[in-house]
């Protein structure tokens, strides 16, 4: 779990660095956008394709949409109810942020 | 780009399911690992460009973190509380709410890991956040409070959602909401390894 979490860490403070000290240039930066969005569909693709090669996961699709979909309620719900407990804390230009 | 993430999925179930044999799953596993490493490496361009990220948080008062904190927080806790109603583990559970709406990372994440169904679900669950937000947020801005109205959103709340809170509440919020965008994308590669291997 460590080298993991080390090897996500390290490559995310590289590319921070790359953006910070401007060293990606010229037409790869231009590209920037095109380039990324080819990489997460890519991997999008590759996503698809481990779903659908395990019979298991398609016969169930509809089951993991419905468990999905309650999830999405719950951590959408209570992150809306941590903001709540927290929004009286946080102060802007020393005025409330009104309701 | 909806419609092109959802066409890449589409195809990809298609290619896997009538075209490919599953002794290809191995090097699929690699190919992951590395698309991983490149998105990452993206993201820290992204986050990188920021430069006055720190001076706005420093401007608006540190206590704005208390935001992305208590979104993080409040994602993990209710993924958490519903999962054993949904046959789940508890740790299971919580990385689907880790993933704070950012699909792509987050089912990846678990894929390389192994975790085939849970990333198709962690894949579902955020889609589901990512679209549901960009619909509720002016709701919540409405009926509950502006500040409240950037927490459907999470890891969103810098790109895709960052329009829609900017409309729906005002100035002061869309920076705070940025600043949340940028930390919660910051926390998600951190906390979704930890809480997997609780």
């Amino acid at each position: 779990m460590l080298v993991t979490l080390i090897k996500y860490l390290g490559i995310l403070f590289i590319g921070g660095v790359f953006g910070y000290k401007g060293l990606i240039k010229g037409k790869i930066e231009a590209n920037l956008g095109n380039i990324q969005t080819i990489a997460l569909l890519f991997l999008l693709f590759i996503m698809g394709i481990t779903i659908g090669i395990n019979d298991e996961i398609i016969s169930n699709i509809f089951s993991i949409g419905l468990k999905a979909g309650i999830i999405t309620i719950f951590t959408m719900g209570f992150s809306i109810l941590g903001v709540r407990l927290v929004r009286k804390y946080v102060v802007l230009e020393d005025e409330e942020v009104e309701s | 780009m909806s419609l092109s993430i959802l066409l890449a999925v589409l195809s990809g179930v298609g290619m896997g399911y009538f075209f490919l044999p599953i002794t290809i799953l191995p090097s699929l596993g690699v190919i992951i690992d590395i698309g991983l490493m490149v998105l990452l490496f993206f993201v820290g361009i992204d986050i990188g460009k920021q430069k006055g990220i720190f001076g706005v948080i420093k401007k608006v008062g540190f206590r704005a973190l208390l935001v992305p904190l208590a979104v993080t927080i409040g994602s993990i806790l209710g993924s958490i509380l519903v999962g054993p109603m949904l046959k789940m583990k508890i740790n299971e559970a919580g990385v689907i709410g880790a993933g704070l709406g950012w699909y792509s990372l987050s089912s990846t994440m678990l894929l390389a890991e192994g975790y085939v169904e849970l990333s198709a679900l962690a894949f579902l669950a955020n889609v589901f956040r990512e679209i549901s937000a960009l619909i509720i947020i002016p709701l919540v801005a409405k009926y509950f409070g502006e500040l409240e109205a950037i927490a459907p959103a999470g890891a969103t709340a810098m790109d895709t959602a960052l329009p829609v809170i900017s409309k729906a509440t005002g100035p002061q919020v869309s920076v705070i909401a940025f600043i949340t965008g940028v930390l919660c994308t910051i926390i998600v590669p951190i906390i979704l390894p930890i809480i997997l291997n609780l």
